[in-house]
């Protein structure tokens, strides 16, 4: 098992090394493609693997149920946004003045920003987890500025800047958590999660207390919670689209991995109760918040981003309420947000492309003019809205369920309230898009072949985990459940 | 010890003041230097090498490069320089006054009694005032010094209540830091070519 990990790392590297040696661009799409089917299959492999013989670490690698299942996650993701990219690209970078060199760039940097996901799931140590996300944001905002127009400059710095302060937070946290452990006088590699989760009940409280704060601020910013949001929507809207799925899908699931992590730690020297409001308090106020900004929206992909930042606060409000239950809804939503929003993104890539404007008013009568696309970004629209029977829908009814059950009665109702204002502004959009007769010119590009695989692929997942998971999906999401909950 | 922990109030205190970025980027390289010495001190107390290796690679990253490739970038940027900041020089003095009246009342009171309570309130005041510079500056080279002398803070942090993280985390920190730097410098450069300057106020066609 262990090689395999190490392989899911170097193998992303190698690709990238590879591509960087390469001249024909048809050249670099095969061997970025075939790393990337390399990469998700040894992944995949990993999860088989854990849900078969259980948690593995040596020295600084580890895996347990909890990776696996946001290894799971990259393995799918990163295959379709490989996938996506092809035809995508290349008509990307058209206008560009040398695009040849603009492609290699852009696989170059994908395949390191996968490297960086990949690394944030197999370390053991919560440093050098710290480390790895602050390389997905170094890493993923290059692919964010990839255009370098003045928007795409915008979006990049107030990434870097704005997720490097917070995470810096984190850091604090995190020195603080170390402390705390030093404090105690027990054995234990420097920051080690298997130590920290074993010595937990025995951590000052009042150090934990202030560490846990800025953890939660820290790689809050990176989730996305409200108010430390304000650069998501910017870097998810201006991203190319197969990229702005795996930030939106995967690299935002990486960060509540980290946070998942933190908690299972805290869980065991802090108050519950403190847990649950800081964390229901600021997934309800992130949904809350972006509700207006739902409901008067402008930009096809900043409606997408916003909806991410309501789903971050879904699953950090889920993982707030903390039952068994309710932490099991939180990752099977992880699961699910992630296929359904990076499939919507990469069909508002399409629908950007052929419309050459992200102006919600300027893109008018999809379905008329290119009926496939347009019934298919209504159906993504209605999974991520949470419409029965894909699997959002039984994610959130999860949660909301388990919201109820666990006595917050009056946040359960909030939820509904507010996921009711979120569809009703989703919908408003999407029916503008897809409906509204037709102006202007005919738009009749077909879609690639492999960016509709992606799509297909996507869409058949999303729909299939509405009603059936593999059984060792299903095992690893509740073993992984029971860690986040301190089992 | 104490007598790094004052310069480096210092000098943080220096950078709410300044306009002109190339004594801003000196004073970030003394800044670092001093960080450096204070590794080395403990290194001296506790004679572990870790601490040497350690101080070799500040020295290295973040008094040499990091300086040099900002004072490369500042070359280019002729004729910029910080004007009409959110607060005048005086008020952000002030404000790095309120940082760390603010640090040593936080610590008192959410730790009391805790074990090398100067380094711990004045790293959390540094680390605040970096934030200060980021939030109140325009420039963007001001606003990558800011997040820098943040991140001196929390290095100050680690030395003073854990005697510094692990060398692999540290080394981890180190390369991040050097890319970081190297990411926003190039983006400071793009954005002198489209907007013909580097103030990030500029910078306003994503709302909503």
């Amino acid at each position: 098992m262990i090689p395999l990990i190490v392989a899911a790392l170097i193998i992303p590297l190698l690709t990238a090394a590879f591509i960087l040696f390469a001249r024909a661009r048809i050249v670099i799409k095969r061997i970025h493609m075939a790393g990337s089917i390399i990469t998700s299959t040894v992944l995949l492999t990993l999860t088989y693997g854990i849900y078969l013989s259980g948690p593995v670490g040596q020295g600084l690698l580890y895996m347990d149920h909890l990776s696996a299942v946001l290894v799971t996650l990259i393995a799918i993701l990163t295959f379709t946004a490989a996938l996506f990219s092809l035809s995508y690209m290349d008509k990307e970078v058209a206008h560009e003045p040398s695009p040849g060199k603009a492609v290699k760039r852009y696989y170059i940097l994908f395949q390191i920003f996968t490297f960086t996901m990949i690394s944030v799931l197999v370390v053991e140590n919560l440093g050098l987890m710290w480390v790895a996300v602050e390389a997905t944001t170094l890493a993923s905002a290059l692919l964010v500025a990839f255009s370098f127009s003045r928007a795409a400059i915008e979006a990049a710095w107030k990434y870097v800047m704005v997720c490097t302060v917070g995470i810096c937070l984190a850091l604090l946290g995190t020195i603080l958590l170390y402390f705390a452990q030093l404090s105690t006088g027990l054995e234990g590699e420097a920051l080690s999660w298997l130590a920290l989760k074993a010595i937990g009940g025995k951590l000052d409280p009042s150090m934990v207390k202030i560490a846990f704060i800025f953890i939660i601020i820290g790689y809050g910013t990176k989730v996305g919670l409200a108010p430390m949001h304000t650069w998501l929507p910017d870097a998810h809207s201006q991203a190319p689209s197969p990229v702005s799925g795996l930030l939106s899908g995967a690299l935002l699931s990486c960060a509540l991995y980290v946070m998942m992590r933190n908690i299972a730690i805290v869980r065991d020297s802090l108050a519950f109760d403190f847990i649950q409001q800081l964390l229901v308090g600021l997934g309800l106020f992130s949904v809350m918040l972006v509700v207006p900004f739902l409901l008067v929206q402008h930009d096809v992909k900043r409606l997408l981003a916003y909806s991410s930042v309501e789903h971050m606060g879904i699953i950090t409000l889920a993982l707030g309420i903390g039952t068994p239950l309710a932490v099991y809804g939180a990752l099977l939503h992880i699961f699910n947000h992630a296929i359904a929003k990076s499939g919507l993104f990469y069909l508002a890539g399409i629908i950007t492309q052929e419309y050459r404007t992200k102006q919600i008013m300027r893109i008018r009568g999809i379905l008329a003019q290119m009926p496939r696309l347009g019934s298919l970004f209504l159906v993504f629209v209605l999974i991520i809205t949470g419409a029965p029977p894909f699997g959002i829908f039984f994610s959130k009814f999860i949660i909301t369920w388990a919201a109820f059950a666990g006595g917050f009665t009056l946040v359960g109702t909030a939820l509904l309230v507010l996921l009711g204002a979120v569809f009703a502004g989703m919908m408003h959009y999407s029916f503008q898009m897809v409906f509204s007769s037709q102006t202007g010119t005919e738009h009749t590009t077909p879609m690639g072949a492999g960016a509709a695989t992606a799509v297909i692929v996507s869409l058949l997942l999303i729909t299939i985990s509405g009603f059936y998971l593999p059984d060792a999906l299903e095992t690893v999401l509740h073993q992984a459940a029971t860690i986040v909950t301190g089992g | 010890m104490s007598l790094m922990i004052i310069l480096l109030m210092f000098t943080a205190f220096l950078l709410t003041r300044v306009t002109n970025l190339r004594t801003a980027v000196s004073i970030l390289l003394v800044q670092s230097v001093v960080v450096a010495f204070s590794c080395l001190v403990v290194g001296l107390e506790t004679g572990k090498t870790h601490y040497f290796i350690a101080a070799l690679l500040t020295v290295f990253i973040k008094a040499v490069i990091i300086p040099y490739a900002l004072f490369r970038i500042v070359g280019r940027l002729k004729r910029e320089k910080e004007t009409d900041s959110f607060l005048s020089p005086n008020l952000s003095s002030l404000a790095a006054v309120a940082a760390t009246a603010v640090a040593y009342g936080f610590i008192d009171r959410a730790l009391p009694g805790i074990i090398s309570r100067d380094a711990l309130a004045a790293a959390v005041a540094i680390v605040l005032i970096g934030l200060q510079i980021i939030m109140i500056r325009r420039q963007a080279v001001l606003q990558i010094i800011g997040l820098n002398t943040m991140e001196n803070g929390l290095y100050l942090l680690g030395l003073s209540v854990t005697k510094g993280l692990p060398l692999i985390i540290e080394l981890g920190i180190f390369v991040d830091i050097l890319v970081a730097v190297a990411i926003l410098g190039l983006l400071t450069y793009r954005l002198k070519l489209s907007y013909l300057s580097t103030d990030t106020t500029l910078m306003q066609k994503l709302k909503g």
